[in-house]
């Protein structure tokens, strides 16, 4: 039980390391372009994936 | 935002472009940050160290293969990992410089280099830079045979920049090292702006060591820097202790002594070791970092007024430039006086200059996109306009 909500913190936290690679290479503007929104949406996904199997695995 | 209770939560490269020209290439990649969530605790790359106890012996995370990749990388027989490019200035100064001896610097050398020497208690004599800023064979051929007039022995040890850090103009590596090494003279490649951004190979250099820093030019947290050396000088420099307790009959096995045993852990180490796959990738592209450059010098050109210090065409990213002709001239009668610059800078999201500097500063455009290249390039130009400069 604990590894999995382990890997799922660590997941989403590289997963949200990611957005901030975006932020970084679209900074300060943050305009995205079609390619950096489907890796933006691919990512958040990810995040949400992971917050819900630590919400299954801790409350 | 803070992330701990005094401490602020850094998002300068989230926020804003930044041209720092000492922390752009340092900036971490990707799979560096990640690394350090996964790796940041203290001692934490230590978990698998087992006999003979070094550094880089370590296999997981892979340390030991990481070594014998980076000196393959920079050309030369034996590398290793030490907090900061001083570090390593100090272990090679350690390894041949005593009391007394002579070691010759170029004048356009960071002070860590000078200070390296200092705690030898060697002197440092420098090799002059010419008019146009560059550190030639000639003038090393110069200096050598005025120590050995002075000193009546040849330097023990030669620094050269293959790009400084005043200017960010390159110099000749290769002629100065055929110079120096006529005289037996070993010589220590500074790679600080170099090792991590453009392609070197200190075997077709011909220098003896190559030193680079993590920080500076290899995307890797702070401290942390390389150290590379030939096979003759690996042995010297890279030589383990031969110490016995005189009571205990303790011995250390095979502990360096010129970096007191074992140097990066934790953070430092895990990052380089991150970043490596994408540093050595990305050396490959240095024409398109030379092209976003480009795009920012000649708009800074265009300002009337303004003089590009640096060496032209521009061979490195790091450049120097006086404005003391144009935004100088704007700072004497604005309100905002020298801060009226960056002031403006920050409005439009781009940092790293220092404040108040309007007469001659440096910037480096190093790792931005060409989008944010063509950004920097027409917000200086638009402060240029506002502000009744003219712009050719």
């Amino acid at each position: 039980m604990s590894q999995r909500a382990a890997e799922a913190l660590f997941t989403a936290l590289f997963s949200l390391t990611d957005i901030r690679a975006l932020l970084r290479e679209t900074a300060p503007s943050h305009e995205f372009d079609d390619a950096q929104k489907t890796a933006a949406e691919k990512y958040l996904a990810t995040v949400k994936k992971q917050i819900a199997i630590l919400e299954e695995e801790l409350l | 935002m803070r992330c701990a209770a005094n401490i602020d939560a850094r998002m300068v490269e989230e926020t804003a472009i930044n041209l720092d020209p000492i922390q752009v290439a340092g900036r971490l990649t990707p799979e560096a940050m990640k690394a350090v969530i996964a790796w940041g605790d203290g001692y934490s790359v230590c978990d698998n160290c087992r006999k003979p106890f070094r550094l880089d012996y370590i296999q997981n995370p892979p340390l030991k293969e990481f070594h014998v990749e980076l000196a393959e990388w920079l050309g030369m027989a034996q590398a290793r990992t030490v907090p900061g490019a001083r570090r390593a200035f100090q272990q090679v100064a350690g390894t041949y410089v005593e009391k007394g001896d002579p070691v010759l610097i170029g004048a356009l050398a960071h002070y860590t280099s000078y200070l390296s020497v200092e705690i030898c208690r060697g002197i440092v004599r420098e090799i002059p830079k010419t008019a146009d800023n560059h550190i030639t064979p000639d003038d090393t051929a110069n200096r050598i045979e005025d120590v050995i007039r002075e000193f009546g022995t040849v330097p023990k040890l030669l620094y050269i920049d293959h790009v400084d850090y005043q200017f960010g103009n390159m110099h000749d590596v290769r002629g100065v090292t055929k110079v120096a090494h006529q005289y037996d003279v070993p010589v220590l490649y500074n790679g600080v702006y170099t090792v991590g951004v453009m392609q070197v190979n200190g075997k077709d250099l011909g220098v003896d060591f190559v030193v680079g820093s993590g920080h500076k030019s290899m995307a890797a947290p702070a401290p942390s820097g390389v150290l590379a050396a030939t096979e003759e000088r690996a042995e010297e420099v890279f030589r383990t202790t031969q110490m016995t307790g005189d009571l205990t009959g303790r011995k250390f096995g095979i502990k360096e002594v010129g970096i007191i045993g074992c140097s990066l852990m934790g953070a430092p180490i895990v990052g380089m070791l991150a970043s490596f796959p994408k540093v050595k990738a990305r050396v490959e592209q240095f024409d398109s970092e030379m092209a976003n450059s480009k795009i920012i010098v000649d708009a800074l050109k265009s300002i009337e007024g303004t003089k590009i210090l640096s060496e032209y065409p521009r061979k490195h990213t790091l450049t120097r430039v006086d404005t003391s002709g144009s935004f100088d001239v704007v700072a004497q009668t604005h309100k905002k006086r020298g801060f009226f610059l960056s002031s403006a800078l920050g409005k439009k999201g781009i940092t790293g200059i220092i404040p108040g500097a309007t007469k001659v500063w440096k910037f480096n455009t190093y790792g931005m996109t060409k989008k944010q290249a063509e950004y920097v390039a027409k917000t200086y130009l638009d402060i240029a306009e506002e502000n009744g400069l003219r712009v050719a």
